[in-house]
């Protein structure tokens, strides 16, 4: 899995690319951390380069969620592929994130705090 | 597609072991031309099963505690997969566990037992048994695209 991170304004974008699985969830945890222990609080993830993710994946955007909870933060979800939006699904997960289709409008949602 | 393809294998139960192992499973869908799009349930499925056996059956024993994996692609109408998983670990049945209650809150929800519960609704067939002293745990699927 490779990661790639983007800052846009006020929002940084993480975009894992690759399989989010057991072993590879470690790394994408870190960075995350990395990022809102420095302070970071509005979030974007994009998950379009994603294959699939299993559930300690869904661990790691759980715990953004939590840190990132309205309105001192904002995590927006976006690029769902359909693995990885059944795995939400299956989860019973969807429900508690903000999704959208691409990125320009994950960074919309964002920026306007309405996440 | 005209015979099946098998594939054995012995992984450490670690990280690299279950790396090793979901790699294995990639090629083996590419010798026979399967899609993502129809392998992604047994893909996720072995990393949970693995991370399971992993971090809690052989936790502790570090690279000497061995996984064997016996993966199976049956040629068909649609085609099907059969994993099989097997380790010497203390007896523990995954599926014993109680499924995760999705209707807590974020903050409220534990997230252990969220992946087993993820292979019972992927997977067609699920099955546990202890035998020999041994972990088995047997997986099965249909390799069509995943309708919920």
């Amino acid at each position: 899995m490779e990661i790639d991170e983007e800052q846009a304004g006020e929002t940084l974008v993480i975009a894992p690319c690759g399989r989010v699985d057991s072993v590879s969830s470690d790394e994408l945890e870190r960075r995350v951390v990395f990022w809102l222990d420095g302070g970071t609080r509005r979030v974007v993830i994009d998950l379009s380069g994603v294959g699939y993710i299993s559930s300690a994946g869904l661990r790691v955007l759980l715990l953004a969620a939590k840190r990132l909870k309205p309105p001192q933060g904002a995590l927006v979800l976006c690029g769902l592929g359909p693995s990885v939006k059944t795995v939400l699904e299956l989860a019973g997960l969807a429900s508690l994130f903000t999704i959208e289709p691409g990125r320009e409008q994950a960074l919309a949602r964002a920026s306007s705090g309405a996440a | 597609m005209g015979t099946g393809k098998a594939r054995k294998l012995r992984v450490p139960a670690t990280d690299e072991g279950i790396k090793a192992a979901l790699d294995a499973l990639e090629s083996l869908w590419a010798a026979v031309g399967l899609s993502r799009a129809v392998t992604w349930p047994v893909e996720v499925s072995l990393d949970e099963v693995l991370a399971n056996v992993v971090r809690h059956g052989l936790e502790g024993r570090g690279a000497s505690a061995q996984v064997e994996l016996e993966l199976r692609i049956e040629p068909g109408d649609p085609p099907r997969c059969e994993l099989r998983v097997e380790d010497d670990g203390p007896e523990f049945d995954p599926l014993g566990a109680a499924a995760p209650d999705t209707s807590l809150a974020v903050d409220e929800r534990p997230i252990g037992g969220l992946g087993i519960e993820l292979v019972r609704r992927l997977m067609d067939e699920v099955e546990y048994e202890r035998r020999d002293g041994r972990n088995r745990l047997r997986l099965a699927r249909r390799l069509v695209p995943m309708e919920h």
